[in-house]
């Protein structure tokens, strides 16, 4: 067996002991014939098979708001304030770094709003921007926007004298000096924040969800919905599901990178 | 310093051989006196000058046809000139069939070759290079005089090469300027008695190249001391 299938092999074995373990245990009485008392209470973490003739129930065109409806605008928004969080740090990170006078004037300000808690923004964008798409996006922005500020900042201040220098004495004007040397190189560092803020965004756009209700849909109105009827299945299906999402753009994140970063040593060996 | 001419400054380390050039190059003003190129002050980077970089500064992100063309872009060759060019300096250097190699892949030997055609193919009147081969390794170096004294013959540009190696300036060069110990001054001016153009390989097995090492190995070896 190769070491690739032992490692998968492994996994796998570890996945269906712990959903047999959590099918089993939630199953089985601790104290014979009272009711009630389980070794582990599915009233409480559900049962996978529960979880998934839910799923299904959630999944057909039985309901109102199906689990697709919610996850598209879950990923709708996550992606929304994705990029224009993405976008404006970068720009920002740029400029700021490669302006000492610019950085030093905005430095206590952009402490001082990384410092707060963006949860406890959270009541006041809603105030601002209500209960739709528009405050899911301005919540994920503003967790992105500071992460990749900050990377793009460190990394368009330590850009390469020397390379500067070169492309000066290649007769690059300023303009050019920024597009083929300093955001390039930049980007190498922009491109190590994309994973954590999109994983962030999916955070800001989950919290925004809780406090939005019916009219903005997604997976938090389904999870905050759950704990209202204390149904432990709708939950699961919802948290499940917010996974695989928050995997598969981690992956195609991942992907972007490897493509654009492909002259670096560490990505060479990949297809 | 003369047009044309192919100038070496060696001297021991930390003696400001580097900080010539960058004053030449107008990377650092000169605490006193005046760099003057054709009878004019520098001031900023002055045009026509080419500067290959002790360090590799080949950009990584771009694959070794992209960064020879760099200048060319700058300057807004249009692209099928630029292809062009671009092509006839890969098949000088024997780079062939890694034009579309991103520079992580090279040797260092390889990287520093495309940062000089780099420099070259943009023509420049007067190369300033900065201990180039410093980082190589015995036979690559002799490899790349080799290479360098070709294309120099081609097109004699004014140089101005730094080094520590004695060999290799006089190797390479016409003029040697040999600097003093920290705080450096020039010590001694030497021209180089061996004609041109030069085998790299069979020059230093001559009785005139080995003349000129024992004088200027024993002027410099004091600086040493």
């Amino acid at each position: 067996m190769s070491e690739r299938a032992r490692v998968l092999a492994w996994r796998l074995a570890i996945l269906v002991v712990l959903v047999g373990a959590w099918e089993w245990l939630t199953a089985i009485k601790a104290v014979s014939k009272t009711p009630g008392l389980y070794w582990i209470d599915p009233f409480f973490v559900s049962r996978p098979s529960a979880i998934v003739r839910r799923f299904a129930y959630l999944a057909s065109d039985q309901v109102r708001l199906s689990i697709w409806a919610m996850a598209l605008s879950t990923v709708q928004s996550t992606l929304w304030g994705f990029l224009v969080g993405v976008s404006t740090g970068f720009a920002a990170g740029l400029a700021l770094g490669r302006n000492d006078r610019l950085a030093r004037i905005f430095e206590p300000y952009i402490i001082a709003f990384n410092s707060l808690p963006r949860i406890a923004l959270v009541p006041l964008i809603t105030m601002i921007f209500g209960f739709g798409l528009l405050a899911k996006i301005v919540l994920a922005w503003s967790i992105v926007f500071f992460i990749v500020f900050f990377n793009t900042f460190q990394g368009a201040r330590s850009v390469d004298p020397d390379l500067i220098h070169s492309a000066r004495f290649l007769g690059a004007n300023d303009r050019q000096i920024m597009s083929t040397v300093i955001v390039p190189s930049a980007l190498a560092w922009t491109f190590a924040s994309l994973t954590p803020s999109i994983s962030f965004a999916l955070i800001g756009v989950v919290v925004g969800e809780f406090l939005g209700g019916e009219s903005g849909g997604g997976l938090g109105y389904l999870i905050i919905q759950s704990l209202g009827t204390l149904n432990a299945a709708d939950m699961m299906v919802a948290l499940l599901t917010l996974g695989v999402i928050g995997i598969v753009m981690a992956l195609g994140i991942k992907q972007v990178e490897a493509r654009l970063l492909r002259w670096r040593p560490e990505y060479r060996s990949r297809p | 310093m003369f047009d044309q001419e192919f100038v070496a400054i060696v001297g021991p380390s930390g003696c400001g051989k580097s900080t010539i050039l960058n004053m030449i190059g107008g990377l650092v003003a000169p605490s006193a006196g005046a760099i003057e190129l054709d009878g004019r002050p520098v001031a900023g980077t002055p045009p026509g000058v080419g500067y290959v970089f002790q360090k590799d500064t080949v950009f990584p992100w771009r694959t070794v046809a992209r960064n020879i063309g760099l200048g060319l872009e700058y300057r807004g060759v249009a692209e099928a000139e630029r292809e062009r060019r671009v092509r006839e300096a890969v098949r000088l250097a024997g780079l062939e069939g890694f034009e579309e190699a991103f520079p992580a892949t090279l040797s260092g030997g390889m990287r520093q070759r495309v940062a000089l055609l780099r420099t070259l193919v943009v023509d420049p009147e007067i190369l300033l290079m900065d201990e180039p081969f410093g980082a190589l390794d015995t036979h690559t170096k002799i490899g790349l005089h080799a290479e360098l004294l070709n294309l120099w013959e081609a097109r004699h540009q004014t140089v101005v090469f730094v080094t520590h190696d004695l060999s290799e300036a006089i190797t390479l060069a016409d003029r040697i300027v040999v600097m003093t110990r920290r705080p450096g001054r020039v010590k001694l001016v030497h021209a180089v008695g061996l004609p041109r153009p030069r085998d790299v390989i069979k020059l230093r097995e001559s009785e005139a190249y080995g003349r000129e090492y024992g004088q200027l190995w024993h002027v410099l070896g004091e600086e040493f001391a």
